[in-house]
């Protein structure tokens, strides 16, 4: 297989990629590797098929069925007795969340990566399709799909790096208001949806003078149209249809779309600002081939493990390595690709980021914690020691 | 307000074909034609919006979890309970038609696309303008079977000959109701030919389409017939539906010597091979939504391909990653260069910035 003349011109990885992997790969065994995640790919698209199809069907359906459960669990707990009123409601608005979370991430975010395009069926069309969340699918489109998904945890390329708001690594610049991040944290995580939809609009080039505060609003017309439909339909048509039951339908829906941002934050952040994943300069992008791209995609991802609940509750991004090296192969597929996948890390030496939610997520508010004070890559994170 | 998936979700619960959008249609009845075909009557929801005999319609179907669309073309005439039949010949290795023939069961919910096609024939034929001939192999007879039970159903009012052909005599469809249109109207004509087997019976014939058959046929028509003098079918009509060398052996008999001549030739959707590596050949591309044709060269992808040309599609990683230069391919075959796989299925989703051309294109750009 190896043949030196041809090895040498191969490219080698970025110098500055060097933590998580066990020994420095050769030209050839890092394309070799990349050979195995494609090989690894193209058997799983060449068996997609029915069993897929009706997997998504069934998310849809699901989907569906705990929407209308829940807003009728919210209505009926209003004229139980105590302590069933409550205790109903409760359950209506879990219900509900559990409903916008599942159209959030098992199905929304998968299908408009164009994970089900396969299908040819208009429903699950990536290109198409549109969510039960604040910001556009049009507008997700190019800053998940194309800018975080091409250039993963790549600084001052990946916005998704503490999202504008919070400095969660050293190489982010230092600013006092940081200290308070512990506080805002929290805040952006009961308003993600929020937060994401606004960063989308990059309001931001107001106060640099690219765009007018007009040209910025005739720009976000859709975004805007989208906020007012679903703010209406939460807040005003739904709660009308109930009837006397409005406060506490107005009450269930602020809840449950409360429970869907808290954990879409939770689960996102897990998958990309745990204690050992690794950001990058921009000069790696530089003629990146695609083995790189893939050795990239897997130092700057971390996965959970868990039940097969929760693999579903995340969207399968408790598979975010996975999800990473393959966005359009179908979610449902990541949990038979994961052992493979970690199989080839083992044996090329690379690091695969794994551990329960809790863990992941403890190291993501000690990286909140610790970076709201002044840190620098050098001292915080030394090469091979990952700052704790 | 509506969003019309969840809208078909529930309202799918109570009646499989209704939508807020689709055309859907239920399998209502499902009878064998002939050897290996089947005709199939649906009854469509209320976005169908109805067809012209001669018509032809795009039907889909999930085939292993991909929707799978072909064309077929409308058998009966329109009818006032608006239900509509398909007559459809299974295919080797044909994916949808396999499904029709072989798994769809009355009950089954197809979607369909708006009727399209102009072999039609007037509202009112008169026999002034010309008698009319209708040439048909093998699955060919499905538009023509419409346009000659459109004439039966006004009465007969023109001279039309039909010459129907097929392999073997089991794979003719409609061949008891022919005969009988046959016996009951004076001024139409039906001759089935045989090509793979002996002909039997006083209207079945053997050979392929030739001059000399079809001055034979046509001139027990009453046609003239005569070696040196104008064709037997100088004063007809000319429609010819079946495969594409049929279609191409009838037009240069008879598109020249007969009064009007017009064809339906059936392409196979399979995908088309590309050219050798290192031999980039040029394709047109027809962008349906700007309406422009470009001619570009199937050595890069299509993208690069389409920027050269000044045009700007939405585009992102240029990697295939993010699925931002998705796009629908109605018709032609594209290269996946990242899997290596062709695929000419119409209406997928194709990656621009992975994908070569194969073969013409039409793109929804």
């Amino acid at each position: 297989m190896s043949n030196a003349p041809a090895a040498a011109n191969l490219p080698a990885l970025h110098p500055g990629i060097h933590r998580g992997l066990q020994r420095p790969l050769s030209p050839q065994e890092l394309s070799d590797f990349g050979s195995e995640i494609e090989a690894l790919r193209a058997r799983t698209v060449a068996d997609l098929g029915e069993r897929d199809a009706r997997y998504i069907r069934r998310i849809f359906a699901a989907v569906r069925w705990t929407e209308i459960i829940g807003r009728i669990l919210l209505v009926v707990g209003f004229f139980l007795p105590s302590p069933w009123d409550w205790s109903v409601w409760l359950l209506g608005a879990f219900t509900l969340g559990l409903s916008k979370i599942l159209d959030n991430m098992e199905l929304g975010h998968n299908v408009i990566h164009g994970q089900f395009d396969w299908m040819g069926d208009p429903r699950f069309s990536g290109k198409t399709f549109e969510w039960d969340i604040v910001g556009t699918a049009d507008n997700w489109r190019k800053t998940h799909n194309f800018k975080h998904h091409t250039y993963t945890n790549v600084h001052g390329m990946d916005d998704d790096i503490g999202y504008d708001v919070l400095r969660i690594f050293p190489e982010q610049k230092w600013h006092p208001a940081a200290l308070f991040q512990p506080l805002y944290a929290v805040i952006f995580a009961l308003l993600f949806q929020w937060g994401v939809a606004i960063q989308n609009l990059r309001v931001g080039r107001v106060f640099i003078g690219r765009i007018t505060w007009r040209g910025l609003f005739k720009e976000s017309a859709p975004t805007l149209r989208k906020w007012r439909r679903l703010l209406v339909k939460d807040y005003i048509v739904f709660p009308l249809l109930a009837g006397p039951a409005w406060a506490s339908v107005f009450t269930g829906n602020l809840v449950a779309n409360g429970l869907r941002n808290l954990w879409t934050y939770t689960v996102i952040f897990c998958g990309h600002f745990t204690s050992d994943v690794q950001t990058f300069p921009k000069s790696v992008l530089k003629n990146e081939s695609r083995a790189q791209w893939y050795v990239r995609q897997i130092l700057g991802s971390s996965n959970l493990s868990g039940s097969k609940a929760l693999h579903v509750l995340t969207g399968n991004l408790s598979h975010q390595i996975e999800h990473h090296l393959f966005p359009d192969v179908p979610a449902n597929r990541y949990a038979e690709m994961a052992p493979v996948v970690r199989d080839i890390c083992r044996r090329y030496g690379i690091h695969y980021n794994t551990g329960s939610m809790v863990s992941q997520f403890g190291q993501v508010v000690w990286r909140i914690l610790r970076h709201s004070f002044p840190s620098s890559p050098s001292t915080a994170m030394p090469d091979g020691v990952p700052a704790r | 307000m509506v969003d019309p998936a969840t809208f078909d979700f529930w309202a799918q619960k109570l009646d499989a074909t209704w939508s807020w959008t689709r055309t859907l249609a239920r399998v209502i009845e499902r009878r064998a034609e002939a050897q290996d075909a089947v005709t199939l009557v649906l009854q469509p929801n209320r976005h169908w919006a109805g067809f012209q005999p001669g018509q032809h319609l795009n039907v889909s179907a999930e085939v292993g979890g991909r929707r799978v669309t072909r064309s077929y073309s409308l058998t009966d005439i329109p009818r006032r309970d608006g239900r509509i039949a398909i007559t459809v010949k299974r295919v080797d290795g044909g994916r949808l038609s396999t499904q029709l023939c072989e798994h769809t069961r009355v009950g089954d919910v197809l979607e369909l696309g708006e009727a399209f096609g102009d072999m039609t024939l007037p509202a009112a034929p008169r026999q002034a303008e010309g008698r009319w001939l209708f040439l048909a192999a093998g699955s060919g007879i499905t538009p023509l079977m419409a346009l000659t039970r459109q004439l039966a159903a006004q009465g007969m009012p023109v001279d039309v000959s039909l010459v129907y052909w097929a392999k073997t005599r089991a794979e003719f469809c409609f061949a008891d109701e022919l005969r009988a249109l046959a016996r009951q109207h004076p001024r139409c004509q039906v001759h089935f030919v045989v090509t793979h087997e002996a002909a039997q019976g006083a209207d079945e014939h053997e050979g392929f389409i030739d001059h000399a058959l079809l001055t034979r046929l046509l001139g027990g028509d009453g046609g003239e017939v005569s070696a040196s003098g104008p064709a037997a079918w100088a004063d007809r009509q000319v429609l010819a539906c079946g495969p594409g060398g049929f279609v191409d052996a009838a037009r240069a008999l008879t598109a020249t010597t007969a009064r009007s001549f017009l064809a339906d030739g059936f392409t196979p959707t399979a995908p088309a091979d590309l050219p050798q590596a290192g031999e980039a050949t040029t394709v047109s591309v027809s962008l349906t939504r700007s309406g422009r044709t470009l001619r570009v060269s199937s050595g890069s992808s299509l993208l690069e391909a389409l920027e050269a040309q000044g045009l700007n599609p939405p585009s992102g990683c240029r990697m295939g990653v993010c699925h931002t230069c998705v796009c629908q391919r109605h018709s032609g075959t594209t290269l996946d260069t990242l899997s290596g796989e062709r695929s000419a299925e119409p209406d997928m989703a194709v990656r621009l910035c992975v994908s070569r051309a194969c073969s013409d294109l039409s793109l929804d750009l």
